[in-house]
């Protein structure tokens, strides 16, 4: 355990996803270092969703291996990478429309005793403690997204923007290592955005690990330490965004403002 | 007296009917499965409480053929109609492991249930075929058929109390909030770390349960059990009752079941004037249960009592679901 | 051997029977992505429209096209008024399968109430039977596989030769896609609901035709073959629905002659559940339609 803590948080190696022909994902290889924000970024169809897709444990590899945390989760299902901190959000942002906005980050609350055996048996006594808790602690995460006044509104009912902040937060609530954000810059509005990347930026330092798709280059210029570029389902380079301005290749494949 | 008859057989037949209807919630309403085999777990109750009261198939001049036959006494045999209903209710919950839409899984499970009556039908070996399991004894039977038949009232009502306090336990807390969760969105439920197969598994044994045991109750009650009464529309008529009260309400399903049997009284007692046919109450019945479920999922889909969820002011809900 | 090779020629004639049905169900998935169980109560409610015409001296043949027309426009009806609105309105596909029950069985019950509860046949249907090979088949079986053969070329016909069946399959793979084209998607419905509302139609006095008799719930038994052939097919594939006929009416027949004939249906069932679990596309479903089929 002490060695594994000491690698690469995510490796991703030669990691491969095959549609009948199409090949969405064509052997990709990167990493991500623990406490970093990676960017990975890339035109339309590049693959940079069935790549996630694949890490978040959606979607079944055709080839390749993915390591996390020194762990070869490469088979592991989704809920049980979820368990293990490595959390996704969906790039079409997916909330339990019919639970109030507070019950949806309470559902995500991990290792909660009424959702055992011996909660379910035991009733409102084993768990209203802990319940107690993550009550106080979603209602302070409401906050720091000002959408407290929406705590008892059902979230099929919110607009697209507070879904998604719905869907950020539920992931926090699961005490992530490494969360994957596909696009979630899409649809919101550019005070919205801002606050969302200074919230990014404050989890980075607490020491969360993100790897981060969107095509908004001047957020990933703001967040990323890294940048992987991708197009047509392979690696073309990877470095730092300044750095990678200048690359030719990657000018062509992915036109750079 | 014939209406204090009549009493009863209404009693233990709501009594029943709320056991089996909230067992289907808790899988259809509360965790999304749309299980249209319900009424097969209901059966495998009914035969399990029958095998294992009747005694050994060659009793009574061996008239009916069964597997198994043993005589215990009533209050295990009741436990046992309900693990039958928890297991057969788990294997129909194996059709949904593969991730398949969930009309598609709904047709599936339409198909197991026509098959499993095909086959019960059709070996007289396992549950004496077409005609079906008779003299299945009664656990009052030593009273006087007056007091007997209260005190089936009395059973069936004990066992809708207990079963209301173990549904409560799974359809409302963390528990209840999680299987929601599962409903709205199963794959964001994986995402948020839930083993949906399990949770499903779960609910399928333990609506499965809810359902034997109301089929065990029947069975000791009517004394008989046979393919025509489990035929796969049975299963509409409960998710008649769940539609039209509230999906995903306790209150709201109960309440619905109170609706549809009324309804179902209603329609069959101004029918005599129509037709002189005698089965014909009957079909006028289920003519009535598809409309009233389809003009719900029309006009009011979400059932004359609406989910609630629980409100938090400060620390605690300021209201408890209902 | 012999009665291996009987069994054949009448799997054959079942599997025509289950192919009707099929394709026509397939279709209506594939046109408007609802899972109709109505359809076997229509193809009952066609059994008896086709009894009514018998009794009157009516031809079989004429009775089964006549019948085929009439649950063609109660079908285009039925997805006009209630189908399709309900799937505009956004409900869900849990929803809407409880719907098609619900309405199958409304439709099961009111032919009980008309037509009473007890067994119905059309009566001795021409004696004449052909030899083929080691084959013996009735009159009837022959014509029904005839027919549907026809049927079935005829259907292919419009699928790939004219506008009509283009624009059909169009709406099947990409419904809005098809409609920024400028295809009138809901008048393309209505003729595919018309069209596999007649082959249901079809099927279900064929159906008849082929048993010695027949009561209400002719059609619901009738699902376990039919669903099982559309979902062996690839749903929403008419021609893999016409091979998925096939192969259940043969193997069910083959298994019924070697085994306990009650359990006839038993093959059609474990074909499907084996095709649900290991390949929920079917043989000929394309990676859209498993994409369609399975969630997320
Ligand atoms: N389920 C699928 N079936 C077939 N092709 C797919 C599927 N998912 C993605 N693809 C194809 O894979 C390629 C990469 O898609 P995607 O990962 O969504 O790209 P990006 O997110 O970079 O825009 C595209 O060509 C897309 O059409
Ligand atoms: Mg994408």
């Amino acid at each position: 355990m002490a060695l594994a803590a000491t690698g690469p948080l995510l490796e991703v190696d030669h990691l491969e996803k095959h549609y009948g022909g199409v090949r969405a994902v064509d052997g990709i290889s990167f990493t991500v270092e623990r406490g970093s924000i990676t960017g990975l970024i890339g035109p339309n169809g590049a693959g940079k969703s069935t790549a996630l897709a694949m890490i978040g444990g959606f979607v079944q590899p055709s080839g390749g291996r993915i390591r996390f945390d020194g762990v070869d989760i490469t088979g592991m299902a989704m809920h049980a990478r979820a368990r293990i901190g490595l959390v996704r959000t969906f790039q079409m942002a997916r909330v339990f429309g019919n639970l109030t906005t507070l019950e949806n980050l309470l559902v995500a609350a991990p290792r909660q005793r009424g959702e055992r055996a011996a909660g379910v048996v035991g009733g409102r006594r084993a768990w209203r403690s802990q319940e107690k808790e993550l009550v106080s602690e979603a209602q302070a995460m409401l906050e720091t997204f000002s959408m407290a006044q929406k705590a008892n509104d059902l979230a099929g009912t919110l607009s697209g923007g507070q879904k998604r902040a719905v869907e950020i937060m539920r992931a926090l609530m699961m005490q992530p290592k490494l969360l994957l954000l596909d696009e979630p810059m899409a649809g919101l509005s550019p005070s919205l955005s801002r606050h969302l990347e200074d919230v990014l930026l404050k989890l980075a330092d607490g020491g969360l690990s993100l790897l981060l798709v969107e095509h908004e280059l001047e957020t990933v210029d703001k967040l990323c330490g890294k940048v992987v570029v991708m197009a047509q389902g392979k690696v073309l380079s990877e470095g730092r965004m300044s750095e990678l301005r200048l690359s030719r290749e990657v000018q062509d494949a992915y036109v750079i403002g | 007296m014939a209406w204090e008859y009549y009493l009863v057989v209404m009693l233990v037949y709501l009594g029943t009917d709320l056991l089996a209807v909230w067992g289907l919630n808790l899988e259809f309403g509360v965790a999304g499965i749309a299980n249209l085999a319900y009424i097969v777990v209901v059966a495998a109750g009914a035969y399990a409480y029958a095998i294992v009261t009747l005694g050994p198939s060659s009793g009574n001049g061996g008239f009916q053929t069964y597997i198994g036959g043993f005589t215990l006494p009533f209050p295990l045999a009741l436990l046992v109609g309900a693990a039958a209903g928890a297991l057969v209710g788990t294997l129909i919950g194996l059709t949904g492991l593969k991730r398949l839409r969930q009309d598609y899984q709904g047709v599936a499970m339409l198909v197991v249930s026509l098959m499993v009556t095909t086959i019960v039908s059709a070996d007289i070996g396992l549950f004496n075929g077409t005609a079906g399991l008779a003299l299945i004894p009664n656990p009052f039977s030593n009273l006087d058929p007056d007091t007997a038949r209260w005190a089936y009232v009395a059973l069936v009502a004990v066992c809708c109390l207990i079963g209301f306090v173990v549904l409560r336990r799974f359809t409302t807390g963390p528990m209840g909030r999680t299987l929601r969760a599962m409903r709205d969105d199963d794959t964001a439920a994986s995402a948020a770390g839930k083993d949906v197969v399990r949770l499903r598994l779960v609910v399928q044994a333990v609506g499965g349960a809810f359902g034997g045991l109301s089929g065990a109750l029947l069975a000791g009650f009517i004394g008989g059990w046979s393919p025509s009464a489990w035929a796969y529309i049975e299963t509409l008529a409960f998710l008649s009752c769940i539609i039209v009260g509230g999906r995903g309400s306790d209150l709201g399903v109960s309440l619905g079941t109170l609706i549809i049997a009324v309804l179902l009284l209603q329609g069959v007692q101004f029918l005599p004037q129509i037709a002189s046919s005698p089965g014909l109450s009957e079909d006028f019945g289920w003519i009535i249960l598809g409309a009233a479920t389809i003009a719900f999922i029309w006009f009011r889909p979400q059932g004359v009592l609406k989910e609630r969820r629980p409100r938090y002011r400060g620390e605690s809900p300021s209201k408890l679901p209902g | 051997m012999q009665l291996i090779i009987e069994a054949i020629g009448f799997g054959i004639a079942t599997g025509a029977v289950i192919a009707l049905g099929a394709v026509g169900f397939s279709v209506q998935f594939g046109i408007s992505n609802i899972l109709n169980i109505t359809y076997g109560a229509l193809m009952t409610l066609s059994a008896y429209i086709g009894l009514v015409l018998i009794n009157h001296g009516i031809n079989a043949w004429a009775a089964l096209a006549i019948s085929a027309v009439a649950v063609g426009a109660v079908s285009v009806i039925y997805h006009r008024i209630l189908l399709a609105p309900l799937v505009r309105r956004g409900t869900r596909a849990i929803a809407m399968i409880i719907v098609t029950v619900s309405a199958g069985t409304i439709l099961q019950y009111v032919i009980v109430a008309i037509a009473g509860p007890s067994s119905q046949s059309y009566g001795e249907q021409s004696g004449q039977t052909f030899h083929f090979l080691d084959l013996t088949l009735s009159f009837g079986q022959v014509t029904i596989i005839v027919l549907t053969a026809i049927l079935m070329l005829a259907l292919h016909l419009l699928l790939t030769r004219t506008t009509l069946g283009k624009a059909m399959r169009a709406t099947s793979s990409n419904r809005t896609l098809a409609r920024s084209c400028g295809i009138a998607t809901s008048r393309i419905s209505d003729i595919a609901w018309f069209i596999s509302g007649c082959l249901c139609g079809a099927a279900g006095v064929a159906l008849a035709i082929t048993t010695v008799s027949f009561d209400f719930s002719l059609g619901a038994l009738f699902l376990i073959p039919m669903i099982a052939a559309a979902v062996l097919g690839g749903i929403g594939q008419p021609y893999g629905a016409m091979l998925g006929g096939m192969i259940i009416g043969i193997s069910s027949e083959v298994a019924a002659a070697v085994s306990n004939p009650n359990y006839k249906d038993v093959v059609a069932f474990v074909i499907l559940i084996i095709v649900l679990l290991v390949r929920p596309r079917g043989l000929f479903g394309a990676a859209w339609s498993s994409r369609r089929l399975m969630e997320g």
